[in-house]
């Protein structure tokens, strides 16, 4: 089932530096997915896995002083494969000693320059991105027609300004935001969180972008509205299949939509395979974390007996001190008394345990 | 009686109306006003450049010393050297406008570009920048004033040159303040997003939509007291020198004779002073609320 792959993205690791604590805090480390075209991936994870700095790695959009990014992202435009990540270690130098880093130093002006050069080509016109907060990613000083239409200037071989303007009418129109004709001049201000949110998905799709990353499409949206987003995102999946990189806490929400999902924990891929083999309960051979995750959402059958849900105990990983063994060890209810040691000291790796479905556990390893 | 189920199915399609259709009249009327006052500065300009004024302001007629107003040839009356008020009244805006525009231009300029370096870009240029622009702040302005009247000579461009840099300051911290609490934004993330260059950001999506309100209202504003300060410096002698007219030294002049009950002379200049500076004031007001667009909807 491999198709032609868009992004490929091999370890990568997105770190950020903390001054007092002289250690990098590791927001992702050692991500590998890929995603292939037409196709839906799916990631989920609790707050703070490293869902969101994963795909803002992918935008360029780490330049803060203290961020530093390093591994392969491969995107695949006509044939032709760019490494997004290409030379930026050249901007950054590290001065460590016995295993604290004492500074990083980094060249933010020369690595925001870089960035904009490999990028110029990429952002908005083959990677569009929606975003966590559909109210404050719109302009508030900008009518949400007019922004549309400057993305579609900008991006797309369209530059004669009413037919932009025509075309983000269309767009405003194919997200079904009612009215649009009416809407085109509102502010954000003046819009439901729903509709900012239809708006931020028509400007994503406005420029008719190969890859389209939906970091968080519901979250910050009542349950109705939630569900009319996905439904929304499920109708322009099939209509337009556009290739997506579907970040969401909400299982269902990736269940719904994906086509393979990841599971992220501590800032790595702990499960990776087609979102059926993953994320539907009925199904054998999961990591513990993804097990988990499945019981503590409320099901009709916790209703029917009155029972408790069932939630992780502990808290999420402290990334500066990654343990050396499994990053889930502390909080795993499956530990079997035979490989503890080794659960306890040795990380796994991510192994394909059956075609196409990787997990990071010893459990499933001989 | 129509319902507003019947109303609301054929609301007209808000996009089409223009700008001036959907302000509220109050807001109009500002800007009409204050755009008339700046048409009236034209007028000025126009009337001196092509000898259309009613008398020779510098034409002294020593026969009819301030003569009151409504004296035949003399619509404001005459001065106490027999000068007609009316034309030097027209002519003396001149002493302010373009002096006035050059101190709004170099405050603009200069504001605009180092509050933006300061915001954009932070760290060591920014505290270069904010500790000049304190150390311009912690200046009296008029003492800064006076010292290069001193120095030169009590020429107009120089003090508002000097009123143009000591503006810097203000429009500076305004500047970078927005600019770095925008920068935080998400939906500056968003632009970067959609594609766009972080010129293109800071120009268009920062300064233009954000910061053009501010800007307007500081020229506004700055035309105002660019005026206000030339008046006071023309009034205590330090500004536009006679016989140049300018509506400051005319009140000056005037005023040894108010208390004799001859109070045209600095009356008339002092009025032409408040209605130029209302209007500049509620040329920015209405502009902004226009541009804001918030109470049009």
């Amino acid at each position: 089932m491999r198709g032609i792959p868009i992004l490929e993205i091999e370890s990568l690791r997105t770190y950020f530096y903390a001054k007092s604590k002289q250690a990098f805090i590791r927001a992702v480390d050692d991500v590998n997915l890929h995603i292939n075209r037409g196709e839906t991936l799916g990631l989920v994870g609790e707050s703070g896995s490293g869902k969101s700095i994963t795909a803002l790695s992918i935008m360029g959009l780490i330049t803060a002083e203290p961020g530093v990014i390093s591994g392969k992202i491969g995107f695949q435009t006509d044939s032709i494969e760019t490494n997004l990540l290409q030379d930026l270690d050249d901007y950054v130098q590290l001065t460590s000693s016995d295993g604290r880093v004492m500074e990083v130093r980094k060249d933010c002006t020369g690595w925001q320059k870089h960035v904009e050069g490999i990028m110029t080509k990429i952002r908005g016109k083959e990677i569009s991105v929606i975003f966590q907060n559909p109210r404050s990613s719109l302009n508030p000083f900008i009518p949400i027609g007019k922004q549309i239409t400057e993305a579609i200037l900008l991006n797309s071989r369209i530059n004669n300004r009413r037919e932009a303007r025509e075309r983000a009418l269309y767009w405003l129109e194919q997200v079904k935001i009612d009215s649009p004709r009416l809407r085109f001049d509102s502010f954000p201000y003046g819009l439901s969180g729903g509709m900012c949110q239809r708006a931020m998905v028509a400007m994503a799709l406005a420029s008719e972008p190969s890859l389209l990353i939906a970091d968080e499409p519901t979250t910050g949206l009542d349950a109705t509205i939630q569900s009319k987003i996905v439904d929304l995102l499920q109708q322009l999946k099939s209509a337009l299949n556009v290739t997506t990189m579907l970040i969401s806490h909400d299982i269902e929400v990736i269940k719904r939509l994906s086509d393979s999902a990841a599971v992220m924990y501590g800032g790595t891929v702990m499960e990776y395979g087609p979102a059926r083999d993953i994320l539907l309960v009925d199904r054998e051979s999961k990591h513990p974390y993804t097990e988990a995750l499945l019981a503590s959402i409320p099901s009709e059958k916790h209703i029917k007996e009155k029972a408790y849900l069932q939630a992780i105990e502990g808290d999420v990983l402290d990334t500066i001190n990654t343990p050396d063994g499994c990053r889930f060890y502390a909080r795993c209810n499956r530990v079997p008394e035979g490989i503890r040691e080794k659960c306890q000291y040795h990380e796994p790796d991510l192994r394909e345990i059956s075609p196409g479905h990787c997990v990071r556990c010893w459990l499933y390893f001989d | 009686m129509r319902r507003y189920s019947q109303v609301s199915r054929h609301v007209p399609e808000y996009s089409e109306l223009p700008f001036w259709k959907k302000a509220a009249p109050m807001e109009l009327a500002y800007v009409a006003y204050g755009l008339l006052v700046l048409a009236l500065v034209v007028a000025s300009y126009i009337l001196g450049a092509a000898n259309l004024l009613p008398r020779d302001p510098q034409e002294m007629d020593l026969q009819l010393l301030m003569a009151p107003p409504g004296t035949a040839g003399h619509l404001l009356g005459t001065d106490f050297v027999g000068r007609d008020i009316l034309s030097r009244l027209i002519v003396g805006i001149q002493a302010y406008f373009l002096p006035g525009l050059l101190a709004i231009a170099i405050a603009l300029t200069l504001g605009t570009f180092f509050g933006v370096l300061a915001g954009y870009r932070g760290g060591r240029i920014d505290t270069a920048i904010t500790y000049a622009a304190n150390l311009i702040d912690s200046f009296p302005r008029l003492v800064l004033i006076l010292l290069i009247v001193a120095a030169f000579k009590p020429d107009i461009y120089y003090i508002m040159a000097v009123v143009g840099l000591t503006n810097v300051p203000v429009l500076l911290s305004l500047i970078k303040g927005k600019i770095q609490f925008l920068k935080e934004k998400d939906f500056i993330e968003a632009a970067i997003a959609i594609g766009l260059k972080s010129r293109a950001i800071i120009l268009k999506h920062i300064l233009w939509y954000n910061c053009r309100t501010v800007l307007i209202i500081q020229a506004t504003l700055g035309m105002a007291e660019a005026i206000l300060i030339e008046t006071s410096l023309s009034y205590l002698g330090f500004g536009v020198q006679e016989p140049t007219p300018s509506w400051g030294n005319m009140v000056q002049a005037g005023a040894n004779y108010f208390m004799q009950g001859k109070f045209w002379p600095s009356t008339a200049p002092a009025l032409a002073i408040l209605i130029t500076i209302m209007g500049f004031h509620l040329l920015g007001d209405g502009l902004n609320n226009i541009l804001e667009g918030k109470r049009s909807s």
